[in-house]
């Protein structure tokens, strides 16, 4: 599903900072794997590369058996809108948008009948329980409503993985974990792949696998 | 200072394509100001320095207007005790048969008694010329050029130079080359010197002088002389120093420096709002540094002086840079007005030098700095009230307030109001003025207000059309009114002034060509020169006679025009055939009544004046006119009052016989000739140019060519100012530019998400394509509503101060419609740029951008 093959990402800037240290990594379909690691640890560049948001600096990513290297801009656009849902830790929802029209974006991107697209975002909205608030604009929700609604959006085309930077670091911990659920539970219904960069230990063990990152090498690799 | 170098340096150094486009907007602003100024005043200085090197040591001048006065008057003011020298003079442009050399102005002088008055430093002559004048008398052929025109032409002492008369193309000899100094510098050098009796038949003038120059007698003061010799002449002559033609001069030229001050205006203040557009967004960028700068003690109006400074060193960099580039763009317009100085004076004035007034420059700095700092002022206040809590968390954007708003929309319909008032008394100047001035500020308050509810109208179409980067587009407009608006304005303001130009243009242009219709409907005009408006060179009036014998011909009109000075400022006076005019032009008058206007003024006991003159001069139908003659002034009361544009000052339509009674003259310079029906127009053209063949260099132009060569005239007239217009489009384009680069900037993590959701590149353009094309829509309507506020009150303008001209209100609809395109394209241009880097750069950078 995603393989790492000795990826390197080096930050060439006044002085030069390596991110990500011939990184092999293999995660099968389906699987939920927590990512952790002190800060500055490679935690966010290695998702931001599996994302195809970034390229690496050396090495080889493959999902579902595609090479991103080989992919120009637009295709690996296409490798993110049709395979990848983000879901990040200041949530990124358009101010000017509501709820629906969030959701919808993607949806719109790719061209999709109105109908279905109106159908589809209304649909992912009563997953995330926030059916009754679909004319709201994001600054009219609290910080756990957003990343639902973020949530939704990330799976509105039902992507084959799913990948969640911090979600809940902006989040107080009652709402967290309400989070974290929804994103189990929407695991357990969909069967994504679902990839967690989080700092906290117990998001992290609620993850049936977890990668632990130092110094932009993988430091311990535990299944539960 | 510090805190400039220390924050406003680095922030500078991270947007230089925004500076420079702000900067730009300065630039643009203050090189049109000094284009025109520095243009007018070289025309002007240009001007002044050929009549004060022409006039010598002549001290006061005797003229009756273009007409000229017979030779009689000479001897009486010479025989006025208190003038010491007087002087006959001629001055005339006259066409040269050099290739190259075009026109020349020439200067017809009496050789006797005209050194007294000027110094021809001969550096070159036939040593008789200098001993004994009479040698120059004796031989009528004789020319005195300047050295320059000598070596410019490759010409030695006793060269032979062709010369146009009204006797066709007669061969000059060039019997003395001036030195470069002194009178041989004016008018550039492109000057030659005559025998007034040659150059009378030269020009066809008959035996009249253009103007006697005087020289009072030692001891006697210049009032006294000046009183005593307009005892002498009667108040028919206008007796003043030479340097009273710069005034005329001016007079001439107050309509066009006018326009082109009011556009140039519109140019800074279209500047003034890039401005202010770019430091609002400053702040708004940089909500984060001043909210640190705040946390850290930095007072309000330490914060407020910190922009007001960046804004005088954006103003500052911009006037000087301004400056340098009006001064190349008044070389450019300086020729073209000195081409115009010749439909307006006869004369080409040619500028070998710029005269740039030093104080100029300091007022083009000062206007610049003033202009951006005020520009500055808000967004500079704007930041000083920034809340150093809410500055410092993340994604709180700064927007136009909603009390903000209301206040606005409360002042604009203030000033509506008041405007209104003011249009219940405009025909008091400055009422009428204020009310201008008032309701394109209240266009400029509630801009705002109206640019989001027309975005609020765009965004279900934008989205109908493109869901995602329609959506996306619309809101971007919605959300950042501050971002916008300012750049929406200056749109809006650019394009008010294209409808009111246009509207302008188009109403004259309508009028123009109705007025052809009527009063230019002769089938062929005789005159010396295709240059209609060069009278110097008259013809006697027999050649009416000989083309009136021509057969196929079915009537001809004499006509004889020219300047003369009413109430301190020139005039035209058209004396016409007006029983024949009215057999062949039906014209209704604006007022009086047709028959008895036309019966009054063919029997020498009134005049027709046109609209402009009436309008100018408060001069209504019943009111007396006093018109200066060689014979005294001419009494006739306004029979009625007619739309005309013979002239931009106004003109008097005088019966010929009153003319001939009053001036003396029987000369004529142009000839209406109408064909009967059945006539072959090229046949008769022929039998008409072989009539003349031979006796006179005249040409006969059909009417087509005529009226070819007034709407020539006219667009010459108004070429400049469609640059101006240009000019403040550009500045405007470059608003447009200067706005999506920032909201590029400012959606740098919303097209990041865009792109992160699966958005493909050709989308994120289309998103910033679109936004452009809605600050494009929403100026165009936006201005064209402005516009038409704009037109009317520039129609009143017109009527009030330039020209007087009274023309219709006609919404330039096809001018307007060229408009759209235009704005759309230039808007769709300046989002290039901008849509190309916000598909650059770095992804993760962008998403996590605040």
């Amino acid at each position: 599903m995603i393989d790492l093959n000795r990826v390197s990402k080096v930050f060439d800037g006044k002085r030069r900072a390596t991110a990500l240290e011939n990184v092999e990594l293999h995660i099968p379909r389906g699987e939920v794997v927590s990512i952790v690691g002190p800060s500055g640890s490679g935690k966010s560049t290695l998702l931001n590369l599996i994302g195809g948001l970034d390229r690496p600096s050396s090495g080889e990513i493959r999902i579902e058996g595609e090479n991103l290297a080989q992919l120009s801009d637009d295709g690996l656009t296409r490798v993110r809108r049709d395979k990848i849902g983000f879901i990040f830790q200041f949530f990124n929802l358009l101010p000017t948008l509501n709820c629906l029209e969030n959701v919808a974006l993607p949806l719109h991107l790719r061209n999709w009948p109105r109908k279905k697209i109106e159908d589809r975002a209304n649909e992912l909205l009563d997953l995330v329980q926030l059916g009754h608030r679909v004319e709201h604009l994001p600054e009219e929700l609290s910080g756990g409503e957003r990343q639902r609604v973020a949530i939704a959006r990330a799976l509105s085309v039902y992507p084959p993985i799913l990948l969640a930077d911090e979600p809940t670091g902006n989040l107080d911990s009652r709402t967290g974990e309400e989070i974290l659920r929804l994103i189990q539970d929407l695991h357990a219904r969909l069967g994504s792949t679902v990839l967690i960069v989080t700092h906290d230990m117990g998001v992290a063990a609620q993850c049936a696998r977890t990668i632990r990152l130092r110094d932009g090498r993988i430091e311990g690799d535990n299944r539960r | 200072m510090m805190l400039l170098r220390l924050l406003s340096w680095p922030y500078l150094k991270k947007h230089v394509l925004r500076w420079a486009l702000t900067i730009a907007g300065i630039v643009l602003g203050v090189a049109v100001f000094v284009a025109m100024h520095v243009a007018n005043r070289s025309v002007h200085a240009a001007f002044e320095k050929t009549v004060q090197k022409i006039a010598g040591s002549a001290q006061l001048q005797v003229s009756a207007g273009e007409f000229g006065f017979p030779e009689e008057v000479l001897e009486q003011v010479q025989n006025v005790p208190e003038v010491g020298v007087a002087v006959p003079v001629i001055e005339s442009t006259v066409e040269t048969g050099i290739r190259t050399q075009g026109s020349i102005l020439i200067l017809g002088i009496d050789m006797t008694g005209d050194r007294s008055l000027r110094d021809y430093e001969l550096d070159s002559a036939d040593e008789s010329i200098i001993d004994d004048p009479l040698v120059f008398l004796a031989q009528p052929d004789s020319l005195l050029i300047t050295r320059e025109f000598a070596e410019r032409n490759g010409l030695a002492l006793n060269a032979k130079i062709p010369l146009f008369t009204v006797q066709g193309e007669k061969q000059f000899t060039v019997r003395g080359i001036m030195s470069s100094t002194g009178m041989a510098q004016a008018f550039g050098g492109n000057l030659a010197i005559m025998d007034i009796y040659a150059l009378q038949l030269v020009l066809g003038r008959g035996r009249r002088f253009d103007r006697i120059e005087i020289k009072a007698k030692d001891g006697v003061r210049l009032d006294e002389c000046k009183a005593a010799v307009q005892r002498a002449v009667g108040p028919g002559f206008e007796i003043d120093p030479p340097s009273s033609r710069g005034q005329h001069f001016d007079a001439l030229m107050q309509s066009y420096t006018t326009a082109t001050g009011v556009s140039s205006l519109f140019a800074m203040v279209v500047g003034m709002f890039i401005i202010y557009n770019s430091f609002s967004i400053a702040v708004t960028q940089r909500r984060s540094e001043i909210g640190i700068l705040r946390a850290l003690g930095a007072t309000r109006s330490q914060v407020q002086r910190l922009f007001l400074l960046e804004s005088v060193v954006a103003g500052f960099l911009g006037s000087m840079l301004g400056v340098l580039a009006g001064m190349g763009m008044a070389v450019g317009v300086s020729s073209y007005m000195g081409d115009l100085t010749e439909q307006v004076v006869g004369v080409a004035q040619r500028l070998d030098e710029l005269a740039v007034d030093p104080w100029l420059i300091v007022g083009a700095l000062a206007i610049g700095i003033g202009t951006s700092v005020v520009a500055a002022w808000i967004p500079a206040r704007s930041a000083a009230r920034v809340d150093p809590i809410q500055a410092l968390q993340k994604g709180k954007y700064q927007v136009l307030s909603a009390g903000e708003n209301r206040r606005r929309r409360a002042g604009a319909a203030v000033l509506v109001v008041i405007s209104g008032v003011c249009l219940f008394f405009n025909n008091w100047k400055p009422a009428f003025y204020t009310g201008y001035i008032l309701m394109i500020l209240a266009g400029l308050l509630i801009a705002p207000a109206v640019s989001l509810l027309l975005a609020k109208a765009l965004r279900p179409a934008l989205k109908k059309f493109l869901p995602a980067e329609g959506t996306l587009a619309a809101d971007s407009l919605i959300q950042s009114p501050r971002r916008t608006s300012a750049t929406v304005s200056a749109l809006m303001l650019s394009l008010a002034m294209v409808v009111g130009f246009g509207g302008f243009t188009n109403s004259i242009y309508v009028s123009m060509d109705e007025w052809m219709s009527t009063a230019l409907n002769p089938d062929f005009f005789v005159a010396h020169s295709a240059n209609l408006t060069n009278r110097s060179i008259t013809f006697p009036a027999e050649v009416g006679q000989t083309i009136e014998s021509v057969e196929g011909v079915d009537q001809v009109q004499l006509v004889r025009d020219a300047r003369v000075i009413y109430g301190g400022t020139p005039i035209m006076v058209v004396s016409v055939e007006t029983e024949k005019l009215l057999s062949k032009v039906k014209r209704v008058p604006l007022a009086g009544n047709s028959k008895e206007m036309h019966a009054l003024t063919a029997a020498g006991k009134g005049a027709i004046i046109s609209d402009g003159f009436s309008s100018m001069r408060h001069v209504t139908l019943g009111d007396m006119l006093d018109i200066p003659t060689p014979s005294g002034l001419l009494k006739l009361p306004v029979a009625g009052v007619i739309r005309d544009y013979s002239d931009l000052q106004g003109a008097v339509f005088i019966d010929r016989s009153v003319y001939l009674k009053y001036w003396n003259d029987t000369t004529v310079n142009v000839v209406r000739v109408y064909l009967r029906k059945d006539a072959d127009a090229a046949e008769v053209k022929r039998r008409i140019t072989d009539s003349l063949s031979g006796k006179y260099r005249l040409l006969v132009m059909t009417n087509s060519e005529v009226r070819a060569y007034v709407l020539k005239l006219m667009d010459q007239w108004f070429s400049m100012t469609y640059n101006q217009i240009a000019v403040a489009i550009l500045v405007a384009v470059l608003g447009i530019v200067n706005t999506l680069t920032v909201s590029i900037t400012d959606r740098r993590r919303e097209l990041g998400v865009m792109q992160a959701v699966g958005g493909l590149r050709n989308q994120i353009r289309r998103t910033v394509w679109l936004e452009a094309i809605g600050i494009g829509i929403i100026g165009l309507v936006l201005g064209m509503g402005l516009g038409a506020v704009n037109l009317y009150y520039s129609l009143g303008m017109i009527q009030r101060d330039l020209g007087g001209l009274d023309l219709d209100y006609i919404y330039p609809v096809g001018f307007m419609s060229l408009m759209i395109p235009t704005i759309l394209s230039a808007a769709f241009i300046a989002a290039v740029g901008p849509a190309e880097s916000a598909v650059r750069g770095s992804l993760v950078e962008a998403l996590e951008y605040e």
